[in-house]
């Protein structure tokens, strides 16, 4: 560590400058312009923002899908990262950087595949009708569905990526040591293997629910105008109505969320570096 | 000290916030002598050792080198080498370009740089190595990569940090006799940090005990192994055995032995080394706790009035077994008579 | 037993993430007119037709140079302060790291829209110097991180070794320090290029019809084009960014600084 301060401080100025002053001035007036009226400042934007029908269901929906995405993703999360952690090294590396290809992806080439997979004339329609379940197609793009589908394709590799960090911190002999003792495999995952990943499921946990409520091309694509989430309603109230003060409580609404769940990631692993 | 000194340092301090790691130490070296620091980890020597080389400025006090005050003189252009305890090597550099890197900087001619490089790598017996990267050597490999990067620029005053503390046993034996001839060869002034006794009695003309940030005792190895003056010198050169004078006998935080300590005035504490006390005659009683066999000799562990003390005995003499009652002795001709800590 | 479903459960996952790539690569394939899958015979005519489409030339030029710019500037910023970070007592450390990484928590929408609403209507800023400074504000987080990343695996005392060799501060940073946190740069480049090169939501208010990026003009076509070509496009992106990702696995080991 070097003591000199001033240098320290010099080398931190371009970027300090750069965010607060291109990046989070302008967020921060945006913010301002929501508690502010004609009449002075006030919450009268943020009391009719809750109490339109419109922006509680899309409140919800959004806040749905993200508890939704979440569960799913750590149900699946598990079993793949228990899978992976078991595998010899090598192997674990190579799945490891599968998990991660799919997140340096274009999102927007990732959602598009959904398109050919769920509209009416696409894959899951023609095998539903060709083994007779269905005799019209299903109305699959555009629904709430579609979107979740989505979404959890976008994110799981978060989840994936944090348990299977957490289980491979795990001491290797605990599981077959609990075996020995009789253990069964609903004891040893909820006894043994949840509390002890317990980190690992909330970093992976807020990572993929700030993902998903946070979320626009997704909703756009997959969802469209019927099934809005919250930024989608905010760029739509913009573009349709340049509706700014609908725009500036929404941008508050999901900076909160964020601000609350990195808070959280971030005293857990300042909690474990310091233990 | 006197003017002649080549490094001198007066009453320094170094504190960090409200803390001192270095307090008031007045400190001299005359050229070409190797002096060691020796103290517990945390008792400032390696803080003193920084703040000689630059790297962390004083709180207070000054420093000479060579005549010229040091105070406000950066680390680059102090002229002191310094030895790394982590050896510190640069990672993307080869064994030549390592030794190499401080010539360059001085922007000396090609042949030159090549020529004292080779001697450099020559000298700690590296040749051969010269494009290997750090990562490929040994430890003690990396360790005279960083000895000779240090001595290559001849430097008015080397400092070595713990230098042999991250080596096997036996690698350590052989460094610390190849730094001891390349001191001899190069004559180099030298300052030593270390914990270990044995490496500093064995290396320095001169050593500087410290504790808790201030210099306890000062002297050549003969005088601080035959006289220390505080207990907690007397334990760290082997005078495990020691005791408080008090009117009524000797005393430990165990408890006293009773002990004629009329002509003891002024003396704050005696102390013994293990083989000087005597076991099967004497005043004492004790009991035998453990005993550790040592080739040429057996270490008793006993326990006593005043706690446990450590003795040694030949291998030849009669063996004594756990749990036995023993008498012993702690002839005042072999103790050492100490000042308060 | 357990085995087995792990596995099974591990290949429905990987059909899940990955499948989708195949069957819209599949669908760019197609010989047809429409998007369909299975395709209609196989041929590249759409990835031929893709590569003469001028607004997504255009787009996709605008794309990469505004990644390049931004990567670039972020890093120009980003290795001071996360050096300065990792090395010097700098004041307000905390309140100073929490300003440079706010582009991660605010989502990056509504940095479009301040952006636009307060920086280029008022002050008449160019659009593209907008987008540059919306991207480069969103990768400088990532660029600090990544190379933080890397400065912690290089000793302090290896830079007082130099410093002690008579090397300057800023001389050790660049004859020793930089060498040493290359590779953490470069793969600081990369997945700020790819971030930057993926972004939608900052890019949304602040493209409109003259300038536009490549995904955000892809999002625009997926509403009235209904052949294959966008399907050949998000086709070649993947191809694209795979190729990267793994050459820099292999070259820098990327996957150790995500």
């Amino acid at each position: 560590m070097f003591a000199d301060r001033r240098i320290g401080l010099m080398l931190m100025m371009p970027a300090m400058f750069f965010v607060g002053i291109a990046f989070l001035l302008p967020v921060l007036i945006l913010l301002a312009e929501g508690l502010r009226t004609s009449e002075g400042w006030s919450l009268a934007r943020y009391t009719s923002f809750f109490s339109d029908s419109l922006s509680q269901e899309v409140m919800l929906r959004t806040l749905r899908l993200g508890f939704g995405v979440t569960l799913a993703s750590a149900i699946i999360g598990y079993g793949v990262a228990l899978t992976i952690a078991n595998a010899s090294p090598l192997t674990r590396s190579r799945m490891t950087a599968l998990f991660i290809l799919p997140l340096m992806i274009s999102p927007v080439a990732r959602t598009y595949a959904w398109i050919v997979l769920l509209g009416r004339t696409g894959l899951i329609n023609k095998v539903l009708i060709g083994i007779g379940l269905t005799e019209e197609p299903l109305r699959l793009l555009f629904s709430e569905t579609a979107v979740f589908i989505g979404l959890l394709q976008l994110f799981l590799p978060l989840m994936v990526l944090s348990l299977t960090s957490a289980l491979e911190n795990m001491p290797s002999d605990i599981i077959p040591a609990a075996r020995i003792l009789g253990a069964n495999w609903l004891t040893i995952f909820f006894r043994l293997i949840l509390p002890l990943t317990r980190e690992g499921l909330i970093i992976g946990g807020t990572l993929v629910f700030t993902g998903a409520v946070t979320a626009y091309i997704t909703p756009a694509v997959l969802g469209g105008s019927k099934v809005l989430m919250l930024e989608t309603l905010l760029y739509q109230r913009i573009s349709v109505a340049n509706d700014v003060a609908t725009a500036s409580v929404i941008a508050a609404i999901l900076i909160g969320m964020s601000i609350v769940t990195h808070s959280l990631i971030r005293r857990l692993t300042s909690g474990k570096r310091s233990s | 000290m006197s003017e002649s000194q080549f490094l001198d340092l007066r009453d320094i301090t170094i504190a960090y916030g409200a803390q001192k790691a270095v307090e008031n130490v007045s400190l001299s070296v005359a050229q070409g002598q190797l002096l060691a620091l020796l103290g517990p980890s945390g008792c400032g020597k390696t803080t003193l050792m920084r703040a000689i080389a630059g790297l962390l400025p004083l709180t207070q006090g000054s420093m000479t080198l060579a005549g010229r005050d040091l105070t406000r003189v950066p680390a680059n252009r102090r002229e002191i080498g310094l030895v790394f305890q982590s050896y510190a090597l640069f990672p993307h550099l080869s064994v030549f370009d390592n030794v190499a890197f401080g010539l360059k900087l001085r922007h000396l001619d090609k042949t030159e740089i090549e020529e004292r490089s080779k001697v450099a790598i020559a000298m700690v017996g590296l040749t051969g190595f010269e494009h290997r990267l750090p990562r490929e050597l040994s430890g003690g490999q990396q360790q005279r990569v960083a000895l000779a990067r240090s001595i290559v620029v001849r430097p008015r005053l080397l400092l070595l940090d713990e230098p042999l503390s991250n080596l096997d046993a036996r690698l350590r034996l052989d460094m610390r006799s190849q730094l001891h001839r390349l001191h001899h060869d190069l004559g180099i002034t030298m300052i030593y940090v270390t914990h270990d006794q044995a490496e500093a009695l064995a290396l320095a003309d001169r050593i500087v005990v410290m504790r808790s940030g201030k210099i306890i005792q000062t002297g050549t190895p003969e005088d601080l192994y035959e006289r220390p003056q505080t207990g907690f010198v007397a334990r760290f050169m082997g005078f495990e055995n020691v005791l408080r004078v008090t009117s009524s006998g000797l005393v430990s935080d165990e408890g006293s032995l009773p002990f004629a300590t009329q002509s003891l005035q002024n003396i704050h504490a005696l102390a013994w080394r293990p083989h000087h006390v005597q076991l099967g005659q004497g005043p004492f009683k004790g009991r035998i706790l453990g005993a550790s066999y040592q080739g040429d000799s057996i270490e008793y562990l006993l326990d006593t009035p005043a706690g446990h003390l450590k003795v040694q005995s030949p291998a030849a003499s009669p063996r004594y077994q756990p749990a036995q009652e023993i008498a012993f002795d702690l002839p005042l001709t072999h103790a050492i008579s100490l000042r308060e800590d | 037993m357990m085995r087995l479903s792990g596995f099974s459960i591990l290949a429905l996952a990987m059909l899940f993430l990955l499948g989708p790539f195949f069957i819209i690569a599949a669908a760019g394939l197609s010989a047809g007119d429409l998007l369909v899958f299975p395709p209609q015979g196989l041929s590249l005519r759409w990835f031929v037709a893709i590569l003469d489409i001028e607004r997504f030339r255009v787009s996709f030029l605008l794309s990469m140079e505004l990644a390049i710019i931004s990567t670039g500037l972020s890093l120009l910023m980003g290795v001071p302060a996360a050096y300065a970070l990792a090395r010097y007592d700098v004041p307000f450390r905390e309140a100073m790291r929490t300003i440079i990484t706010s582009p991660v928590i605010v989502p990056a929408i509504i940095a479009g829209l301040a952006l636009l609403r307060y920086a280029v209507i008022p002050l008449g800023l160019p659009v593209i110097s907008a987008l540059i400074l919306g991207h480069t504000a969103l990768v400088a987080p990532y660029a600090v991180r990544v190379v933080s990343v890397s400065l912690t695996h290089l000793r302090v005392d290896v830079e007082e070794a130099a410093i002690l060799l008579g090397a300057t501060r800023s001389g050790a940073f660049f004859r020793i320090v930089l060498p040493n946190i290359k590779n953490g740069m470069m793969a600081a480049f990369i997945l700020g290029f790819i971030t930057s090169f993926n972004q939608v939501p900052v890019s949304l208010f602040l493209t409109g019809p003259g300038i536009s990026t490549l995904p955000i003009d892809m999002l625009g076509a997926m509403e009235f084009v209904y052949d294959p070509s966008i399907a050949a496009l998000s086709t070649l992106l993947a191809l694209m960014t795979i190729l990267i990702v793994l050459l820099a696995e292999r070259l820098l080991g990327l996957s150790r600084y995500v």
